[in-house]
């Protein structure tokens, strides 16, 4: 499959948009949003939502890490891995291995991002001179730079991506068949990396019932997602309402009375 | 000189510039341009006339500031108050420093950690099944919850004053409590649909009297407790990052690798 000029286009205002995205605030920047839209314009809906799914999830847990560390940008498997997954669907590549393949692109990605802060970093003494001479025009410019900045490194990024797929997909058909399909199970497993990473984060002790309910309602019960939600809520206000009422009572106390019966 | 007075569509303008506060990001003062600029419209109209006045307030707020920027709002409507109130800038930055780190840290445990993943599973699993309205309810949900934030802690911080950052925050913390049992439970029931691990190992079990029967390894597992697997591959990375404080990229080589030998092996499918 070739992506037509006015296609790479499209990505590349796409890509701007989600990246710019990330600065307002607005949950663009998630590999969910971004192959929906990359779907949408190849004409590929279902792929880029099934891309989507698996992108978001093994990206999930990039979005609560901690510390200095840089994490891998979700344009990797958001566009990059899209574009794979849609124009090589024939050849054998599937999702899993879409996003294998579009990880070292995630990594390259977010060193193209700590870049832009880094060199954003002269705004300041621009704005401060700015302010100086009472140029508040110039101030006004140099505040918005970086979303500016950002705008265009998307659309390089979408532009590009989806220009070179021809190219991309003759190096990716050099591979062979035996490391696609072992890349497709490492690409069903990589979701495990951002559950961990989310459940890291929120989960503490007094919680894992919740990790229990959760598990026995889709693995034994199979209820749909928002029937898992219902319930997690249910549940959730029970343990509201029930704290509420015993008034100060710690969990502590409770687990001294209980040995105290035995 | 006497300054003009803020309206109640002046905060509220303000806090919406809150989606603007990163527009200027960079590693120098992160957010700190951002901020004087989610400000400039109200402050413009507060000194007009007197730009020697706008210059110095500017000036004093293009310093570092990072926060979460969904409860901004309430910081600048405090800061647009207490600038009306002629408050001392020096006491105006104690209070706007002070506010930065419980703000951040309450923000963006509501938001990156609970809200995000919560939305965002129940999305790419309805995107799972083929349904654009998985993308859709994600953004739209997380869009609408984060503008009714921006908008309640901006109003917030106009009407209450200083002092209401204590029940603020121990009000955002049973919300966030709420959340985060809703969160686990729609987490972990998916992390276990999501990972998918199977084994293609069978093995000819010898039954009484002479018959053979094929078992599937993985049939026997599904008995015992089904999507075992994904359970034990989700419960080995969180090891991996809670106590071996494995990092991401990490976790990511490991899991490709073992995918690619374990599958050649014909270990696993």
């Amino acid at each position: 499959m070739t992506i037509s000029i006015v296609q790479c286009l499209l990505i590349g205002l796409w890509t701007a948009f989600c990246l710019s995205g990330m600065l307002f605030g607005i949950y663009t920047n998630r590999c969910l949003v971004m192959a929906a839209g990359v779907g949408l314009i190849l004409g590929d809906l279902p792929t880029g939502l099934a891309m989507g799914a698996v992108g978001e999830l093994a990206f999930m847990g990039f979005g609560v890490s901690q510390g200095g560390s840089v994490p891998p940008n979700p344009m990797g498997p958001g566009i990059v891995g899209t574009i794979i997954a849609i124009t090589m669907k024939d050849s054998g590549i599937d999702v899993g291995s879409a996003l294998a393949l579009s990880f070292p692109f995630a990594v390259a990605f977010q060193f193209v991002i700590t870049a832009t802060y880094t060199f954003t970093t002269t705004l300041t003494s621009y704005a401060v001179k700015a302010l100086n001479k009472k140029d508040f025009k110039g101030f006004r410019i140099a505040a918005n730079a970086t979303v500016c900045v950002f705008a265009v490194v998307g659309f390089i990024i979408g532009f590009g991506g989806a220009y070179s797929s021809e190219g991309l997909q003759k190096v990716i058909s050099l591979i062979p068949s035996w490391l696609s399909s072992g890349l497709g199970v490492a690409g069903k497993m990589l979701p495990a990396i951002g559950f961990a990473m989310i459940l890291n984060v929120m989960a503490k002790k007094e919680l894992i019932p919740f990790v229990l309910i959760g598990y026995i309602s889709i693995a034994y019960l199979n209820l749909p997602v928002m029937g898992v939600a219902v319930l997690g809520t249910a549940i959730a206000l029970l343990v509201f309402f029930n704290a509420g009422k015993s008034g100060s009572r710690s969990i502590e106390e409770v687990e001294v009375e209980f040995e105290d019966g035995i | 000189m006497a300054y003009n007075q803020l309206e109640k569509k002046d905060y509220l303008k303000t806090s919406l510039r809150a989606y603007f506060l990163q527009n200027g990001f960079n590693y120098g003062n992160y957010q700190g341009l951002g901020y004087a600029n989610v400000m400039f419209p109200a402050l413009r109209k507060l000194y007009k006339g007197d730009d020697d006045k706008l210059q110095e307030v500017l000036q004093e707020n293009i310093e570092f500031f990072n926060t979460n920027l969904h409860f901004f709002p309430f910081i600048t409507s405090l800061h647009l108050v207490m600038l009306e109130n002629r408050t001392p800038s020096k006491e105006i930055r104690n209070i706007k420093m002070a506010l930065m780190g419980p703000l951040a840290g309450i923000g963006d445990s509501l938001a990156q950690f609970c809200l995000a993943p919560l939305f965002a599973t129940i999305g790419a699993s309805l995107a799972q099944d083929g349904l654009i309205m998985g993308p859709i309810l994600f953004f739209a949900a997380m869009n609408i919850i984060l503008l009714a934030i921006k908008i309640l802690t901006g109003m917030w911080g106009y009407k209450l004053g200083t002092n209401i950052i204590g029940t603020l925050s121990s009000k955002m913390e049973q919300i966030s409590n709420i959340a985060s049992m809703i969160g686990v439970t729609v987490i972990s029931g998916l992390a276990v649909n999501f990972v998918k691990i199977t084994t293609p190992i069978q093995y000819v079990a010898k039954m009484p009297g002479d018959q053979q029967k094929i078992v599937a390894v993985q049939e026997m597992m599904d008995a015992i407790a089904p999507k075992l697997l994904p359970v034990l591959y989700t419960g080995l990375i969180f090891y991996l990052i809670k106590k071996k404080k494995w990092t991401t990229y990490k976790l990511v080589i490991l899991t490709v690798i073992l995918g690619v030998i374990l599958s050649l092996l014909h270990l696993i499918a």
